[in-house]
């Protein structure tokens, strides 16, 4: 039974943490204007994070080992290059996952 | 029917539209959320847990890297505080997402407080560059995209912990759908906006944290180094403005009184220049 209780308080205090992280900004600027400086970056905000989490996508990759992130890299350029083309997300998604599940999974990249 | 009942009609036909767009947006969400949701309910299956927990957790936390950091406090056998900082830290970056969805989230009424609860790398990524469907209801949109979301990670976790140990099958990366999005919604957002800046900004960041920083504590530190390099470059920006302006008001104060004098025509133009 404690160690029930013990569980499902510590679930409440990462809840509550994680809630914390989500509510702050609305919390401080609910209800008084943002300082100018925010309002200006806040539309630059969106691209940049949106790349930053490609990049955090690759944090595992170990670049100075075989394949050295080859299959990453190649499929992300795939990705890229697929989307600029037809402009068709769930194209671009499926054909990317698809390639990169078959690369890891056959060893494709093994001869580097 | 009434006027009445074909109004409801027209409004809960609407409804569905919106509802299956929103089911259509979040596919790709779907696919990375069952395979990384049950990754994390058999960990929390494989470190002794009851899968009630795992449904608990993504029900209540709903936090990919966080839930995972649990399992490994978890197993270390940390106490609150540890949980309490270590979630803080990790999850800080979503402070920075609210902040770009001030305005996006100022009129979604009664689902705010939820979809700031289900704010989710995943569905940060989906709400800022998705357009909602021409006549529908921006807030509803947003809820469903939300809930859709937390639904499948809810779906995944529970699976993942009840038949984690049995099933067997070969889902290495297909994880990478969410990659794939991620590349995606970037595009998407570089033919939305003529912004360029904040791609170099994310390069600079981004890189700079990949070396310097372990795999953990990247994100948060790429962040913030961003925002530090776009806030840099505003005020440099602003700055120049305002020198040029001053430059602008000396030259014309300095020179002039030395022109004036002898050439008189000469005095129009060159304050037209300046």
């Amino acid at each position: 039974m404690t160690d029930t209780l013990q569980m499902l308080v510590t679930i409440a205090v990462i809840a509550l943490a994680t809630f914390t992280t989500r509510v702050l900004p609305f919390l401080c600027f609910g209800s008084r204007e943002p300082p100018a400086i925010l309002s200006t970056i806040e539309k630059n905000l969106p691209p940049m994070i949106l790349l930053l989490l490609v990049i955090y996508c690759l944090k595992d990759v170990q670049w100075l080992v075989t394949p050295y992130g080859a299959p990453e890299l190649f499929t992300i350029g795939v990705v890229a290059g697929l989307h600029f083309w037809k402009r068709n997300a769930m194209l671009s998604i499926f054909t990317g996952t698809s390639l990169y599940m078959a690369l890891v999974q056959f060893n494709v990249f093994s001869f580097l | 029917m009434t006027d009445m009942e074909v109004k409801k009609h027209e409004i809960g036909e609407r409804n569905t539209d919106l509802f299956v767009n929103a089911l259509k947006t979040t596919i790709p969400v779907f696919l990375g959320y069952i395979p990384l949701g049950m990754a994390f309910g058999f960990l929390l299956d494989g470190a002794g847990y009851h899968w009630i927990y795992a449904f608990l957790m993504s029900l209540l936390v709903y936090a990919g890297s966080g839930q995972f950091l649990a399992v490994a406090l978890l197993a270390a056998g940390a106490g609150l505080t540890e949980f309490l900082v270590a979630t803080l830290l990790l999850n800080l970056r979503h402070a920075f997402y609210g902040l770009s969805l001030l305005e996006k989230f100022s009129g979604a009424g009664k689902v705010k407080p939820y979809l700031i609860f289900a704010l989710t790398d995943e569905t940060y990524a989906l709400l800022t560059t998705t357009e909602v469907p021409a006549g529908g209801s921006k807030s509803r949109f947003y809820f469903y995209i939300a809930a859709l979301d937390h639904l499948y990670w809810i779906t995944g976790s529970v699976l993942g912990a009840v038949l984690g140990s049995m099933l067997d099958l070969n889902l290495e990366g297909m994880t990478f759908v969410l990659t794939a999005l991620f590349v995606v919604l970037t595009i998407e957002q570089y033919f939305n906006s003529s912004v360029r800046f904040p791609f170099v900004a994310a390069v600079g960041a981004g890189a700079t944290s990949l070396i310097l920083f372990s795999p953990d504590n990247m994100l948060l530190a790429s962040i913030i180094l961003g925002t530090l390099i776009l806030m840099c470059r505003e005020k440099l920006m602003q700055g120049n403005i305002h020198v040029n302006k001053r430059t602008r008001k000396l030259h014309a104060v300095t020179v002039q009184p030395v022109i004036q004098p002898v050439i008189q025509p000469v005095q129009d133009s060159s304050q037209e220049e300046s």
